[in-house]
């Protein structure tokens, strides 16, 4: 592989400008139009090309190997399954249809409702991806045709499918727990509140924009609808409160794990249409290929970003962050804001693993050092993951979104929507840190 | 929107409002090859309903017979693995991957050809130096130091081949994606998008 | 003047005290060359997954790791069964003198010089606590246990002795254990168990732990070594062997805190088995040798070499 020999190696850029090198070209191939997954394993590959050489490479396929044989990502693709068996049985029309009447004529009510399930399914689910696509597939279709304002339904499902890793279980504050040795049952419990206080949020601002504003969220049709047939409408949701039953049953029942659960939901989904007479193999066919493209594209994105982690961390992008915070400052409220700063930049650009075997092993012995709880900063880093999760230009929530959403929603809306709900989210971070009580601790 | 001739809308039941979405297929550009691999993307997809059987089969044998099997796990994040690693494949052969098309959209129809065809050729050299370096992996993977055969394994009770296993079926789906992108770039400089619209 | 950088990947997450005491190895090393020889101690999965960096190694993208070596089972039954013999060691000098002296280390380069690294030397956190929701007092109460085991011998050695393990990640000990998944995990040694919060939720743990005890290797890619100046290759070596006797005095004290705090909480009842059936769950365990032993030539190798040293010193 001599001929790769090009007489300059990109080592010789050193890590400052290296780094700004990759942020520079991952910017502007990813506005080339170039898939995303492609963007970051390319950028990842020439930085390994340029900086270690061709017999490097297989550092990449190696991430490549362990990312996909991860048993956590096993939930990815029964949630969207469940997904793609909803949306194409009437369940999940039907679903909203009762929902409507239950929300009444609170105005906003359906969003609202979206964001109570989205916490549900958050109970049920340590990760996101799954719950983004499911809420896009069946809650944004609803509340389009319901006639709520587009940014606002598709902010609702993009932060409230977020919620996943905020709400307990949650997979960043495992890894954090594992990361920071302190107790994955006090980050659970110290996340609880912080989670509920986040969804509230979103729920305030559905409730003040509907308010302020009532062509955002119209009223459903007046109160007309007679009594047996309210009775009808509420059968819709015996089938999926059940399923729902089922599978937080079956978790904090100590009958299934959490990913063994996310099967359980497919299967009582599964039975949900044959009580229906709504299956067919033809709706499990189309279901399964439906979850093996969005799967595909889904744990793609995460595969590029976390070889681009690995070959930045061999780089010595560890050294390099670490570097950014000696002698910065005495004062531990500007070394904890510099700290968010840096999170709140890397999410723009990283997926949150990555940001995690980057900043972890710096920022907990600083933490510790200067006398802050390493509990509540769990529970702040993973409301920051929050932010990364929906923050342009990498923002995984939105990527999820995209896959399952009309095709004439693009990327570029869904950024636009989500805008408001990443304010709602620095919110919550600024009132972690200026009054850690909420976590209890 | 794609040409509806190639992408019949998907029968949405009761939903009408809401049937923008549709069944995608491999795009035209995609040749051959792309067709072959939508077609064998069933395979891979009931391999997911699968795992989600297996998974349940698990939970009641532990649950209900206090006897847990030592290969649910392992045989789930397998089929998992493959599911996945063949979705990108799927997903290139069906231009479903998700791009940012800010810049893209607004561009000449000439200019988003050019751009076109070297993404695609750029994914071909992409996924061919990840083929090399599978090759590497998989050496590892499949031989002993001293030139012997075996498969690498799991290393758990039950021991299955399936690394070995993983590492060779990645360094094929690199290969095919490397022929993959060539097709795509050909026929996109053939221009056959040219005359079409792209969302 | 720094004439050697290394990156060595450790197996362990940045804020586990087993990596401080990696970086702490890593000071020394570099106080000790005079500043010649640098490393830097990345946590885990940091460049390559646990369990590739062997491979990483030996391609040279990493320059060493400091890892478990049960981890590389999958790649030959000699690494399962020289890394964690369970039931042969109930102390970590035992295990240290068996890798110093008594064929250990030769072993460990016949199994990793062909695969392109050199062994340096090896440490260990010493013995394992077990984590039990459950009172555990003998063998006969792990008769249908639910439990997580890792990869490798221990699995088969808990799955012979009547408990059914599970293999569950890491990441998933927790949360089953906490919603009943499981009623039991083998994770590691009572003070990191104690921190992570593993006995909130479980809460009769068995200390001194009786079924595992891990070899943790420290090794690089043999072509470096090769180019090493001889007195840097006595640095790493000697400083190895200090490493050892560090990390596991450093461990055991820590356990020592943790138990006296957990026994003043007194809400956890920490269970220690008798010598009887530590005896029995051995017993259990050497059959278990046997079997990995007739699965490679280098399994009957480490077998052989590990059986002659137990019974020269009295241990069988
Ligand atoms: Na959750
Ligand atoms: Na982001």
């Amino acid at each position: 592989m001599d001929f790769l020999d090009l007489g300059f190696s990109l080592k010789d850029l050193g890590i400052e400008y290296g780094t700004l090198a990759m942020f520079a070209m991952l910017l502007t191939l990813l506005l080339t139009g170039m898939p995303l997954a492609f963007v970051t394993l390319l950028v990842a590959l020439i930085f390994t090309l340029g900086w270690f050489g061709p017999l490097a490479v297989p550092l990449i396929t190696s991430r490549v190997f362990s990312f996909v044989s991860s048993f956590v990502f096993v939930s990815v693709p029964m949630f969207v399954l469940m997904a793609a068996i909803l949306d194409r049985s009437g369940i999940a029309r039907d679903l909203f249809d009762a929902m409507r009447l239950v929300g009444g004529r609170l105005r906003g009510g359906v969003a609202i409702q979206t964001i109570f399930v989205a916490v549900i399914l958050a109970a049920m689910s340590g990760i996101i991806g799954g719950e983004v696509v499911l809420l896009g597939l069946i809650a944004l279709p609803q509340m389009l045709r319901l006639g709520y304002d587009r940014n606002l339904a598709i902010g609702v499902v993009c932060a409230g499918g977020s919620l996943g890793t905020m709400v307990p279980p949650s997979i960043v504050l495992i890894i954090y727990g594992l990361t920071a040795n302190v107790s994955i049952g006090d980050l659970f419990t110290a996340a609880f509140v912080p989670g509920l206080m986040l969804a509230g949020f979103y729920v305030a601002y559905v409730l003040i924009r509907s308010y302020l504003n009532p062509k955002v969220a119209p009223i459903p049709e007046p109160d007309d609808v007679p009594f047996s047939e309210k009775i009808a409408l509420l059968k819709g949701l015996v089938l999926p409160l059940m399923v729902v039953g089922f599978v937080l049953g079956s978790i904090y029942g100590g009958i299934a794990s959490v990913t063994e659960a996310s099967a359980i939901g497919v299967f009582g989904v599964t039975i949900s249409t044959i009580l229906r007479r709504e299956f067919s193999l033809a709706l499990m066919k189309d279901a399964a290929l439906q979850t093996l493209a969005t799967c595909g594209m889904i744990v793609w994105i995460g595969i590029g970003a976390s070889a681009l982690v690995g070959v930045f961390n061999l780089m010595g992008g560890i050294k390099f962050v670490s570097s950014l915070f000696a002698g910065l400052s005495d004062s531990p409220t500007v070394v904890l804001l510099f700290m968010m700063l840096v999170l709140f930049v890397l999410g723009m650009f990283l997926d949150w693993v990555g940001i995690a075997l980057l900043t972890m092993p710096i920022f907990v012995p600083i933490i510790t050092q200067l006398g802050f709880d390493p509990v509540w900063f769990g529970v702040l880093f993973c409301m920051n993951m929050q932010v990364s999760f929906l923050s342009p230009p990498f923002g995984p929530a939105a990527f999820y979104l995209k896959s399952v959403a009309p095709a004439n929603i693009s990327l570029g809306d869904i950024f636009k929507s989500l805008w408001p709900f990443i304010c709602l989210q620095v919110l919550a971070v600024a009132i972690l840190i200026v009054f850690p009580g909420i976590t209890g601790r | 929107m794609s040409d509806p001739q190639t992408r019949p809308p998907v029968d949405r039941g009761a939903d009408g409002e809401a049937g923008e979405r549709e069944i995608k297929r491999a795009v035209p550009e995609a040749g051959l090859i792309g067709r072959a691999i939508d077609r064998l993307g069933i395979v891979f997809a009931l391999g997911i309903v699968a795992a989600m059987a297996i998974l349940i089969m698990e939970v009641v044998l532990r649950y209900a017979f206090n006897a847990p099997t030592i290969w649910a796990h392992e045989t789930t994040i397998f089929l998992c693995a493959i599911a996945f690693v063949y979705g990108g494949l799927y997903s290139a052969a069906r231009d479903s991957h998700i791009r940012v098309v800010l810049v893209y959209d607004y561009v000449p129809k000439s200019v988003r050809r050019v751009l076109d065809v070297c993404i695609s050729l750029a994914c071909m050299v992409a996924a061919l130096f990840f083929a090399y370096a599978s090759v590497l992996m998989v050496e590892k993977a499949v031989l002993l130091p001293d030139g012997s055969f075996r498969l690498e394994t799991s290393g758990s009770a039950w021991n299955p081949p399936t690394p070995a296993l993983l590492k060779i079926f990645l360094l094929i789906v690199m290969g095919v994606m490397a022929l993959q992108f060539l097709v795509l770039s050909w026929n996109y400089a053939r221009g056959q998008r040219a005359n079409k619209d792209k969302a | 003047a720094q004439e050697f950088s290394f990156k060595f990947q450790s197996s362990d997450p940045a804020g586990n005290p087993n990596f401080e005491l990696k970086k702490d190895w890593a000071e020394r090393v570099k106080a000790m060359s005079g500043g010649r020889l640098e490393i830097e101690m990345l946590p885990v999965g940091s460049v390559v997954e646990h369990n590739e960096t062997q491979d990483a190694v030996s391609a040279g993208i990493l320059d060493g790791h400091i890892t478990d070596t049960s981890y590389f089972a999958g790649k030959d039954p000699a690494f399962g069964l020289i890394a964690n013999p369970v039931g042969a060691w109930s102390d970590p000098s035992e295990m240290l003198r068996f890798v110093e002296y008594g064929g250990g280390k030769e072993l460990m380069n016949e199994l990793l010089e062909p695969r392109g690294l050199h062994f340096i030397g090896a440490t260990t956190p010493g013995l394992e606590a077990f984590i039990s929701k459950k009172p555990l007092d003998g063998v006969a109460d792990l008769k249908g246990l639910k439990m997580r085991a890792p990869e490798g011998l221990v699995q088969e050695v808990f799955a012979a002795a009547g408990a059914a393990p599970v293999n569950l990640p890491g990441s998933e000990v927790f949360t089953s254990l906490d919603k009943n998944v499981i009623e039991a995990a083998d994770y590691t040694v009572f003070s990191t168990n104690q921190a992570q919060g593993m006995h909130d939720v479980a809460r009769h743990p068995v200390y001194p732990g009786f079924h595992s005890m891990p070899l943790v290797e420290v090794s690089m890619n043999k072509d470096k070594w090769d180019a090493l100046p001889d007195d840097l290759k006595a640095i790493l070596e000697v400083s190895v062997r200090d490493f050892a006797r560090d990390m596991t005095s450093q461990l055991a004290m820590k356990d020592l805190v943790a138990v006296a705090e957990a026994r003043k909480g007194g809400d956890i009842t920490i269970h220690n088995w008798s010598a009887e059936e530590r005896a029995k769950f051995r017993a259990i365990a050497k059959a278990q040798w046997e079997k990995v032993a007739s699965r490679s030539d280098n399994a009957q190798k480490v077998y052989d070499v590990l059986t002659k040293y137990l019974t020269e010193q009295g241990l069988l």
